[in-house]
């Protein structure tokens, strides 16, 4: 081995072996468990079997749940991408002296943790919640509107947990593309839609990828935001994965669960990737 | 900017702008609903409330489970980064400045806790914990150190991440003058490279501190009976009810991190950083 090698490697040995450590070893581990047997009162059986992941795959219940997790990802993964969009355009192409204050607005939201959001929608969701207190003050109901424990909660909550992170990833793209050849359309009497559609869109797709990967891998993951908003009756993956190994104590089942989730994140991202690369040739 | 030419135009612009205003209020609205209901005097949630008080600032100092939860999360994010700085740092040095083969599996690696569902690392190392447990006879679930390291993981992705980017923006020239002029490698690092990539490295603790302080998914499984962490509490709490005592502590969470944002605005500033 060369010298450069062998420097190399030392800086290199710290921060790989942990990342092997608590990550490769621990799922590597997990997966065998995965294919364990569980026999209620016996805890975990020795074997080699695949009946944990037929079980996720026989079962409508878990199937529902994977699908509710699919859907409400894909949707919220839209959502942001349109929301936020125009917010990042601006960030990008804004010279006020306020914008570390706009920054702020993004980070700070996007710091002060899930829980901390979820509560502020259920200030504004609840029976006697804030949206209820003006639409009954207007007199557009008289009776409260259900919000909170709904599909439509969760829906919300999540956009407003990923919309930072999506505007952000957006933002340090859009400020990378030169904004000339924008004003040169202007210039030369394109329509600002058009600008945006021809000019500006093309180049921001590798960003438009990245942020829709992490919000999809996001809410794919969301954990507290169903938990506090959608109720017991709602079921993400998430929370179900949580359940089986920490009530149940099913490590086999718990286990499997948690590569399906994670294989079927992956495969989607990876899908997305090679679609746009192949489309646009990033 | 260039002004409507004629009344589509203007429609346009001024859905754009609302656009923009609307995506900031929305991720802006429940942190400002959070802080208002902190100042009601009313313990039930009603609007318009009765009054304002601010006497669930008072009364926090009685709340042991958060100012507990407070305390463990704060140690286990201090330690976490620091340890997730000194190892990523030499880590993104050899990924932006050496040569070696294998140098993308490593980089993916690296990034790669962010990629894996928060829930299933948590779920892979209460497994791996419980297992060196009955191994070893030594608490490893409920352990700050096993915490912590559990939280080092997910703090590399972002120290990898903002550090080589401040990297690849440094011009070589430069550490190549300093080294041609006779300064040492470890010089070089020291003197030269790691002062110009220093808003980086802020950037890098900041956003370490921060991921791992607000972490759920990863230490719901790692805390043992009767131990906490502050988003673990307010979870907690949120599950049985909402109220101005919960507000209060989530404002206060708000408060601490705003402060610490805008003290790493007046260093480095944010829109530089992030």
């Amino acid at each position: 081995m060369t010298r450069r090698g062998l420097s190399a490697a030392a800086l290199l040995a710290p921060a790989t072996l942990l990342v092997v450590a608590t990550l490769v070893a621990p799922l590597v581990l997990l997966f065998r468990y995965s294919l364990n047997r569980f026999v209620p009162g016996e805890f975990m059986v020795e074997a080699v079997t695949a009946a944990n992941y037929i079980k996720f795959f026989t079962d409508p219940y878990y199937l529902a749940v994977l699908g509710t997790t699919l859907w409400v990802s894909l949707l919220v993964t839209v959502i942001c991408l349109v929301a936020g969009f125009p917010a990042a355009l601006f960030l990008a192409r804004t010279r006020t002296r306020f914008k570390s204050l706009l920054i702020l607005a993004v980070v700070l939201p996007l710091f002060v943790g899930n829980a901390v959001r979820a509560a502020g929608w259920m200030v504004a969701f609840g029976q006697k919640g804030v949206i209820n207190a003006i639409l009954g003050g207007l007199g557009l109901i008289t009776t409260p509107i259900e919000i909170m424990y709904t599909t439509t909660a969760v829906i919300i909550g999540i956009v407003a947990v990923n919309l930072p992170f999506v505007v952000l990833t957006l933002q340090s793209v859009l400020e990378g593309i030169d904004p000339a050849p924008e004003e040169a359309a202007l210039s030369l009497g394109a329509r600002p839609f058009a600008t945006w559609w021809l000019v500006t869109l093309p180049q921001a797709v590798p960003g438009v990828l990245a942020a829709g990967v992490l919000c999809f891998i996001l809410a794919m993951n969301a954990y507290a935001t169903p938990v506090l908003l959608g109720g017991p009756s709602f079921q993400m993956m998430a929370p179900v994965v949580a359940n089986e190994i920490l009530q149940q104590s099913n490590w086999p089942f718990g286990g499997a669960l948690s590569f399906v989730l994670m294989a079927v994140t992956l495969t989607l991202t990876a899908a997305a990737n090679l679609i746009v690369a192949r489309r646009y040739r990033v | 900017m260039v002004r409507g030419r004629n009344a589509g135009e203007r429609a346009g612009r001024a859905v754009y702008n609302l656009a923009v205003a609307g995506g900031f209020v929305f991720m802006v609205l429940p942190i400002l609903l959070v802080l208002w209901l902190s100042l009601f005097s009313n313990e039930i949630l009603t609007f318009p409330p009765d009054g304002y008080s601010l006497r669930w600032y008072q009364g926090l100092l009685g709340q042991q489970q958060f100012i507990a939860g407070f305390l463990t999360s704060l140690q286990v994010a201090v330690l976490a980064t620091v340890l997730g700085l000194l190892v990523s740092v030499p880590a993104s040095l050899a990924l932006t400045r050496l040569e070696f083969r294998g140098r993308q599996a490593i980089l993916q690696l690296l990034l790669a806790p962010l990629v894996v569902p928060a829930i299933v690392i948590g779920t892979s190392l209460y497994v791996l914990f419980v297992e060196i447990e009955i191994a070893t006879d030594l608490p490893a679930v409920g352990s700050v150190v096993g915490l912590s390291l559990a939280h080092v993981l997910i703090t590399i992705p972002w120290c990898v991440r903002l550090v080589t980017a401040n990297l690849i923006g440094v011009n070589p020239a430069i550490e190549e003058a300093a080294a041609s002029l006779g300064a040492r490698p470890a010089t070089v690092v020291f003197k030269v490279t790691l002062p110009l990539i220093w808003p980086g490295i802020v950037a890098a603790g900041l956003f370490g501190f921060v991921t791992s302080f607000g972490n759920l998914e990863i230490s719901l499984f790692l805390i043992a009976p009767g131990q906490t962490t502050l988003p673990i509490a307010i979870l907690q709490y949120l599950a049985w009810k909402i109220d101005p005592t919960i507000a209060a502590v989530s404002a206060m969470q708000i408060l601490v991190i705003a402060a610490g944002l805008l003290i790493t605005d007046r260093f480095v500033s944010l829109s530089r950083v992030v």
